[in-house]
């Protein structure tokens, strides 16, 4: 049934072209600041290069395996699940890839207008899904990427075997009768100081990564490109993580998911997780023994553990 | 040094050091640290052991800690210099934090360093604050270059107000952007692309209204004098919108309130020149049982100029008809004004017995004497409406195109001297003429009939032959539409001169000599 959608694909279905065919910088084009290009054209970008390269799509493990997505969170890259996506190569079929404006994605994937919202992101992943062609997949999609995948299921359910939502909020700040965990100024507050960190962050953030002799085991290529984001692109990323309510979208939801939740998370408290499952049908709860917002870093092995766990069922 | 002077080292130390276990919570901290975080009393120390660092951080600190600093941590090792703050009873306390990931014998550490960096974190927010200052004055000026390119190539008023809601509805915040007439409340000449109708909105002569939450925005759109229209902006209120700037958005209103204004100007004189022009042209072409004269004239589709065609037909004797169709170089209020001059002086120094090449010398005359319309072209034409016989003159212009009844075309090229002023060879123009039979057609019109900006002259020639060749003779409906080619340059006026001559048939064919111009010069 999936392949019927390979019609979607976003530029005329030309065949894939080999990575490298479109300039990646064309001076004077697209990349003048926010108010660069036409804002009414959805995919502003050469449209020879595919979204396979434009997101740095990454396939590994069992090509007949089904397919899993790993869709990381504001703040990094797929480098995040370089310690979880690794534990399902051998019975799955391995997606990483970046969203626009994070690591290694394509600098002309990312759009002002397009990514203003979080729907921008949905829509990137079900083009992505599209063009891919895997059929139904596991979704993982950790922090903000598990709201992106709560949207993406709602709008194309056909693209969507299960979802894993790692860390879930569906609104961070808190309303009446509803507590995100999080005050407007709070996050005026975060905002200003990824501002003031920002500053040279580009500068200095590269040679700290050079050579790290107490975890050999993470290679040097990590002096590439970790984590490297634009900071206006990040400035407004956390915006529209930090200040969206996709409360009501939970009830478009009919896929089947699992929410893992830490037990300690200050970013998405554990009664935002229990919110989100008892708001989204057909999902499963799972507390793992974990501190902080990202265990994909702090504690793969609990995660694994109960991905598995429900994978398995 | 001894384990006691390290310990004193550690405990007094600068900078304030922690030991956290592999989640962030804190195994150890120096006295420095102790002593900025604060107890519950004066000197007290706090027990912070247990508690995770990223707890005693401000709101900002703390999920950037979770969002950025655990994973980099995680995956690098260690962060240098990040600024946070420490909340501490006196107030947040601005901290450059480094942290660097070990593993000791039994558990992961993490060493920690914080520097208290109150000026340093000050001199960096100014830097941040001058650094947003200037992205934003520079996101302005693109904004505002952008709109005022678009509005200096918008010419008329649709135009501009095209131009104006089209380049301020580029800003990544504004979901659409309406003009409102003044006075004319919604539905004035309206260019939004988002229906909007409904709530009244205030409008004062230079303030903005409305909020900015998802709401709309509305400025006046004024020129030097009055106010033409309120530009409304409705804006997305998208949580990732950059912040409107309203300095900027008044600013593209006012230029176009300028542009507006030119451009009313600008179409008025077109008007002007425009009634002008038609009041000059014939309305009421002579015809008879022998002859008939159609005229039809087109102005440029654009609007903008008023080209300088202009025909007329008039009686010489009982039994001359003129005609004459001529294109005055230039545009505007002049050309119309020329062309009246042009026409004038054909029809007051036509006279009988003159013909067409002694009546264009003394026009050559005219137009020298006055200096109007040097270099104009124009055709004229006398026809003997009894025995069918036409006599003509090019002054540089397109050669009349004669169509037999029997639909074979041919293009007069005889007579053909150098435009209007513009001396001719001998000073003499030169002369044609031709034998009509009746039903025969003989069609004068101006280049904008025939020119295209993507073919040869040539090619246009022959289409309109084409075309003649064709015509059905019986169809009286649009007699002249049909030779005016739609895809022709319109920004060029067109007129074309139908004389058919219907002539009796009795009159006994005359051999007329294959050139016989000059045959009536100057006083000789």
């Amino acid at each position: 049934m999936h392949t019927s959608h390979r019609s979607t694909v976003h530029h005329g279905g030309a065949p894939a072209q080999p990575a490298g065919v479109c300039p990646a910088a064309r001076p004077g084009q697209g990349r003048r600041g926010r108010l660069a290009g036409p804002p009414t054209v959805a995919l502003p970008y050469c449209d020879r290069v595919t979204l396979r390269e434009r997101h740095n799509v990454k396939l590994s493990g069992l090509p007949d395996g089904t397919p899993m997505v790993f869709a990381h969170g504001f703040g990094c890259d797929q480098s995040m699940w370089r310690l979880v996506a690794p534990a399902f190569e051998a019975d799955h079929h391995v997606v990483l890839f970046d969203h626009a404006g994070a690591g290694g994605a394509h600098p002309d994937a990312y759009d002002a207008e397009r990514h203003a919202t979080l729907d921008g992101y949905a829509d990137d992943v079900v083009d992505l899904l599209d063009e891919l062609a895997l059929g139904p997949v596991v979704f993982a999609g950790h922090s903000v990427s598990a709201t992106i995948g709560i949207l993406a299921a709602a709008r194309r359910p056909d693209l969507f075997e299960r979802l894993v939502l790692v860390g879930p909020s569906p609104r961070y700040i808190d309303d009446d009768g509803y507590r995100g965990g999080f005050s407007a100024e709070e996050i005026d507050e975060l905002l200003a100081t990824m501002e003031t960190n920002y500053l040279g962050w580009s500068a200095v953030m590269a040679p700290a990564i050079m050579g790290n002799p107490d975890r050999p085991e993470l290679g040097s290529e990590l002096t590439e490109l970790f984590c490297r984001t634009d900071p206006k692109v990040a400035h407004r990323f956390a915006r529209a993580t930090f200040l969206s309510d996709n409360r009501a979208d939970l009830a478009a939801v009919r896929t089947p998911s699992l929410v893992v939740q830490c037990r300690e998370d200050v970013i998405a408290p554990v009664e935002v997780g229990r919110y989100v499952h008892e708001n989204l049908a057909g999902s499963e709860f799972a507390l793992i023994d974990a501190v902080g917002h990202c265990p994909n870093l702090s504690a793969p092995d609990e995660l694994v553990g109960a991905m598995r766990e429900y994978l398995t069922v | 040094m001894t384990p006691a002077g390290r310990a004193r080292s550690w405990d007094n130390s600068p900078v304030a050091l922690l030991r956290l276990d592999g989640d962030g919570r804190i195994l150890d901290a120096n006295d420095t640290f102790l002593a900025w975080a604060g107890g519950d009393g004066p000197g007290e120390r706090p027990d912070v052991r247990g508690r995770r660092l990223s707890d005693l951080l401000t709101v900002g600190g703390r999920i950037y800690w979770e969002t950025h600093l655990a994973p980099f941590l995680t995956l690098q090792g260690r962060v240098d210099e990040v600024a946070v703050e420490l909340r501490t009873p006196a107030g947040p306390l601005p901290v450059l934090l480094s942290l660097v990931a070990r593993r000791d014998e039994r558990q992961a550490v993490v060493d920690v360093a914080l520097f208290a960096a109150r000026e340093r974190v000050r001199f960096d927010r100014e830097l941040v604050a001058a650094r947003t200052a200037a992205e934003e004055a520079a996101e302005r000026l693109h904004w505002v270059h952008d709109a005022l390119t678009v509005l200096s190539r918008a010419a008329t008023v649709p135009q501009v107000e095209q131009a104006l809601t089209d380049s301020v509805a580029r800003h990544p915040a504004i979901a659409a952007a309406a003009l409102h007439a003044v006075g004319a409340g919604h539905g004035g000449p309206g260019q939004g692309r988002a229906g909007h109708g409904g709530e009244a909105l205030a409008t004062g002569d230079d303030a903005i209204q409305g909020g900015t939450a998802g709401g709309a925005v509305v400025v006046p759109v004024a020129g030097t004098g009055e106010t033409y229209a309120h530009l409304e902006v409705t804006l997305h209120g998208r949580p990732g919108d950059p912040p409107l700037d309203h300095e900027a958005l008044r600013t593209i209103a006012q230029q176009g309130g300028v542009a507006l204004e030119r451009a009313l100007l600008h179409e008025q004189s077109v008007s002007v020149a425009h009634e002008l022009q038609r009041a000059m042209l014939t309305q009421d072409l002579p015809s008879d049982g022998q002859v008939e004269v159609l005229a039809e004239y087109r102005p440029a589709v654009s609007g903008l100029e008023v080209g300088g065609d202009w025909y007329d037909a008039f009686p010489v004797d009982d039994t001359t008809l003129a005609v004459a169709v001529g294109d005055v170089v230039g545009h505007g209020l002049h050309a119309a004004t020329a062309m009246g001059q042009l026409r004038t002086a054909t029809r007051a120094l036509a006279a009988p017995g003159l013909g067409p090449a002694g009546t264009l010398g003394l026009v050559d005359q005219f137009v020298a004497r006055r200096k109007v319309g040097y270099a104009s072209t124009l055709v004229y034409a006398e026809l003997d409406t009894v025995v069918g016989t036409l006599r003509y003159a090019c002054a540089g212009h397109l050669p009349p195109l004669l169509v037999r009844v029997d639909g074979t075309v041919e293009y007069l090229w005889g007579g053909r001297s150098s435009p209007l002023g513009v001396p001719a060879g001998g000073g003499l123009r030169a002369e044609g003429e031709v034998r009509l039979a009746p039903g025969d057609v003989v069609l004068f019109y101006t280049d904008g009939v025939v020119e295209r900006r993507d073919r040869r002259l040539r090619d246009g020639l022959d289409q309109l032959a084409r075309v003649a060749a064709r015509r059905d003779p019986v169809d009286e409906g649009d007699v002249l539409g049909q030779f005016f080619d739609l895809e022709a340059n319109q920004r060029d006026d067109a007129c074309v001169l139908h004389v058919a001559w219907r002539g009796t048939g009795a009159v006994p064919a005359v051999e007329v000599p294959a050139d016989v111009g000059a045959v009536a010069g100057l006083g000789s």
